[in-house]
């Protein structure tokens, strides 16, 4: 059998971790949010929530969780490093495609329904929910593997370099953004940057944050390749 | 003769000054149960997680199987190495924990697990972080045993374990190793528990392989000479001692290697009496009184006999 799904199964074992906690805060941000939503008069017309993000933060939690918990055990079974990125990864892929494709549906339904007939609008976000399906799916699965991989990165540094790492880490990222800011605003690029921005759309964001998930994806492997557990 | 299951070449590895492999050089052949033994920080730990690509050397080699292990799954399918600090995912129970074992090895044997399991009354429910240490050894142990893997490491696998725990894993340890025959490598400090199980003995000391020999050639490799102090000084002049400790008149000397038949006479005529040196006492001699010249020796065994004494009590 082939390990690295074997490390999925491993993932899987414990059902809450991957499976159990991301349908209870689904569920749970839902049911709040259309509580709100009924205490909330007509008259203001579409209620938005925000909760539909709410597990997207939860990844960035699982991020961390799957490679700090389950690495070293893995490590102790004896698999390798290189199959327990793709079965952890690959899993949480799967995991991301499923939950992305069922914000779409659940987008639908949202706008089929006038907001669960209470006007609110959770899954179907304005800018988002207005596109063809493909560009809603791609937008929220880029968004869900970017905060997996962002969590799953940060974690692996920590292991292999502990604190300093992680400070070194999220210290050259802030210098690089300042860097940026300071940059635009000396050349006195913010209309072209303010420009550039009003023409994107959920799909050409999904595109450069999938750029970004690949170069997080590498990193995090390689390094996971010389981490000890 | 066939191939040895792990070579390993002049391997190195410091951590910044601190030098914990020293040119360790050694091989492990294909079903034998080996002792590592040394003091906790002697390089035990990382010796083996080298050995298991869990680590990562500084210079040197490691063949398993007769290939390099790090990323190499054909060879990490057949290595068990539970460790004694071991983690486990946050939330699992020891029977996930069994279950994830039972994916990774193809001989995993669950009867065998739940057997154990029963043996060293491990509640199978209960979440492994709340578990005593006894309890946290025992899935070490369990996982170690049931997935018959090829070359099997336990890492100080009885600590916490209680006296009848601990019999019962050497038990069950060499009940299934009679069946089963593999390779296994039994890290550890407390010496005399172990001796009996151990067919070859390596014993490792601040990063340096100190002894690596069978068990039985190591039993006959020292010996213990009492008597009073003049007649024991008489009769070992000019052979390495390994320990001296004095009790007045009396003196009781560890001698490095066998006495002859001749010599053995000899100190029985001069009312010496003469024991055989247990493994503990070996590696405890090998290890503590290695480098210090005959003088220090002297000095060691007047200067503080007393303390001496507590630390060797047989």
């Amino acid at each position: 059998m082939n390990r690295a799904v074997g490390v999925a199964k491993m993932q899987l074992i414990n059902k809450w971790t991957f499976l159990g906690i991301p349908a209870v805060i689904i569920a749970g941000s839902f049911l709040l949010s259309a509580v709100i939503w009924a205490l909330i008069p007509d008259s203001v017309g579409v209620k938005y929530s925000g909760a539909g993000q709410a597990v997207m933060w939860y990844f960035f939690g699982l991020g961390i969780q799957s490679l700090t918990l389950s690495f070293p055990f893995s490590q102790g079974l004896s698999v390798s490093r290189r199959n327990f990125f793709l079965g952890t990864v690959g899993l949480f892929t799967v995991l991301a495609a499923a939950i992305s494709a069922f914000y779409v549906i659940l987008g639908f339904v949202e706008q089929a329904t006038n907001g669960w007939g209470l006007q609110g609008r959770m899954f179907a976000i304005s800018w988002v929910a207005d596109r063809f399906w493909f560009s809603q799916w791609f937008f929220y699965f880029v968004l869900m593997m970017f905060l997996f991989l962002l969590g799953f990165w940060a974690a692996t540094v920590y292991k292999r370099w502990q604190a300093t790492g992680v400070l070194v880490m999220s210290l050259s990222a802030a210098v690089l953004l300042v860097g940026a800011v300071a940059l635009i605003t000396l050349q006195g690029w913010w209309p072209a940057v303010g420009a550039w921005i009003i023409t994107l759309t959920p799909l050409s964001i999904g595109a450069l944050a999938f750029a970004f998930v690949l170069v997080l994806g590498f990193a995090a492997f390689t390094t996971l390749r010389r981490a000890t557990p | 003769m066939s191939t040895p299951v792990v070579q390993v070449q002049d391997l190195c590895r410091n951590y910044r000054d601190v030098l914990a492999l020293d040119h360790v050089s050694l091989s492990l052949e294909q079903d034998k149960i080996y002792g590592l033994l040394g003091r906790n920080v002697a390089g035990k730990t990382t010796l083996m997680s080298i050995m298991t690509a869990q680590g990562f050397a500084s210079s040197g080699s490691v063949r398993v199987f007769g290939e390099a292990p790090y990323e190499n799954e054909k060879v990490l399918s057949r290595i068990c190495f539970i460790r004694e600090s071991q983690k486990y995912p946050d939330d699992f129970k020891p029977m996930h924990a069994f279950r994830a074992a039972a994916i990774f090895y193809k001989n995993w044997d669950n009867e065998l697990a739940l057997r154990l399991a029963k043996d060293f009354q491990l509640p199978m429910k209960r979440r492994i972080k709340k578990l005593s240490r006894g309890q946290l050894s025992a899935v070490g142990v369990i996982i170690g045993l049931a997935s018959r893997a090829e070359l099997t490491f336990f890492d100080e696998p009885y600590l916490g374990l209680d006296a009848v725990a601990r019999q019962l894993f050497y038990d069950r340890l060499l009940a299934d190793y009679a069946e089963f025959p593999r390779t296994i490598v039994l890290s550890s400090h407390l010496i005399d528990e172990v001796a009996n199980l151990l067919e070859h003995i390596i014993i490792i000391d601040q990063g340096r392989i100190i002894v690596d020999d069978d068990a039985e050639n190591i039993r006959g490799q020292a010996v213990n000479v009492a008597g009073t102090a003049t007649r024991v000084d008489a009769f070992t002049a000019g052979r390495t001692i390994l320990h001296r400790e004095q009790l007045g008149a009396l003196q009781s000397v560890t001698l490095d290697g066998a006495l002859s038949a001749a010599e053995r006479r000899e100190a029985h005529e001069l009312g010496l009496e003469i024991g055989p040196v247990s493994l503990q006492q070996f590696v405890i001699r090998k290890t503590l009184d290695v480098g210090l010249s005959p003088d220090d020796l002297e000095q060691d065994a007047q200067g503080s006999d007393s303390k001496t004494r507590t630390g060797v009590a047989r």
